[in-house]
């Protein structure tokens, strides 16, 4: 019996050796999930200047500039400013002003200058344009001195 | 004591994302599933300047009223391309559930004549369990 398994066995090793290993394989799974992300640079503050008539500081006018800063995004998100609460006035200056920010931005997204938030649903980068102008109505005249204003842009 | 036990409850059942480089603040979406009368999320704010800046962080409801939450650290140097995690503990209110933005904020480069503020508002969700 034992002579009978010692034989056994040899001739079932001496049939395998000529068999090839068989292989197997087996998928690993990558998952990744990425949630809204939004960056915010900003990499000029902007500058105003005041109109002939006085009426009217703004970065529209010449001599002025907006502010620039640049977005990255993933999509899903939304950009707005929020209204100017933020001023600094010279003393002179005694009367109301509006301040009215807008931006607009060139890059993966195209938005026209607006005041209002946009939805970005794609992914991309722009550079955003923000624009900042103050108006006097009636006879009210902007006075000498130093203006200052934050524009809160957020992205949301 | 009790606070802590707390804070660690919620933490536990709440957001605990994977800081991320170069971002101004991750994550920016969550929710939050707590057994306690608060909720807690951590954000990381990051700043991608090569420079120091002065960050706060916010905490406001839908309408962007300011919301009474406890926030460590509130206000923070952040050093160049740094990242740090920021713990926010928001209050239910006696609500069942409550929506929140906690918002980043930094003037990165202030005294100018129109200098921008850039906020990044993340949008979170808590449920309270019973």
């Amino acid at each position: 019996m034992k002579l009978f398994r010692t034989a056994f066995g040899a001739t079932l090793l001496v049939a395998c050796l000529g068999q090839p290993a068989l292989a197997t394989t087996q998928n690993v799974i990558f998952n990744g999930t990425i949630s809204p992300t939004c960056t915010l640079v900003i990499a000029t503050n902007g500058t105003m200047t005041v109109s002939p008539d006085l009426q009217t500081l703004s970065s529209h006018n010449s001599g002025g500039s907006a502010g620039t800063v640049t977005l990255t995004t993933t999509g899903g998100v939304s950009l707005s400013v929020d209204p100017v609460t933020t001023t600094t006035v010279p003393a002179a200056d005694t009367t109301s002003t509006t301040w009215t920010p807008t931006y607009s931005s060139a890059g993966a997204h195209s938005i026209v200058e607006t005041g209002s938030a946009t939805a970005i649903s794609t992914p991309g980068a722009d550079l955003v344009s923000v624009h900042l102008a103050g108006t006097k109505g009636g006879s009210n005249r902007f006075a000498n001195g130093n203006y200052q204003a934050t524009v809160t842009l957020r992205c949301e | 004591m009790k606070f802590f036990g707390t804070l660690a409850t919620v933490l536990a059942v709440g957001l605990i994302p994977a800081a991320a480089a170069a971002q101004s603040m991750s994550p920016m979406r969550g929710e939050v599933n707590s057994f306690t009368d608060v909720f807690a999320v951590r954000v990381f704010p990051a700043n991608p300047y090569d420079q120091k800046i002065k960050v706060e962080i916010h905490v406001y409801d839908q309408d962007f009223q300011p919301v009474d939450a406890r926030i460590s650290p509130a206000v923070f140097q952040l050093g160049a391309q740094a990242s740090r995690p920021v713990l926010v503990v928001v209050p239910f209110g006696g609500a069942a559930e409550r929506k929140v933005r906690i918002c980043t904020e930094s003037i990165p480069f202030p005294n100018q004549q129109t200098q921008i503020r850039a906020q990044i508002c993340g949008k979170f969700f808590g449920h309270r369990k019973s």
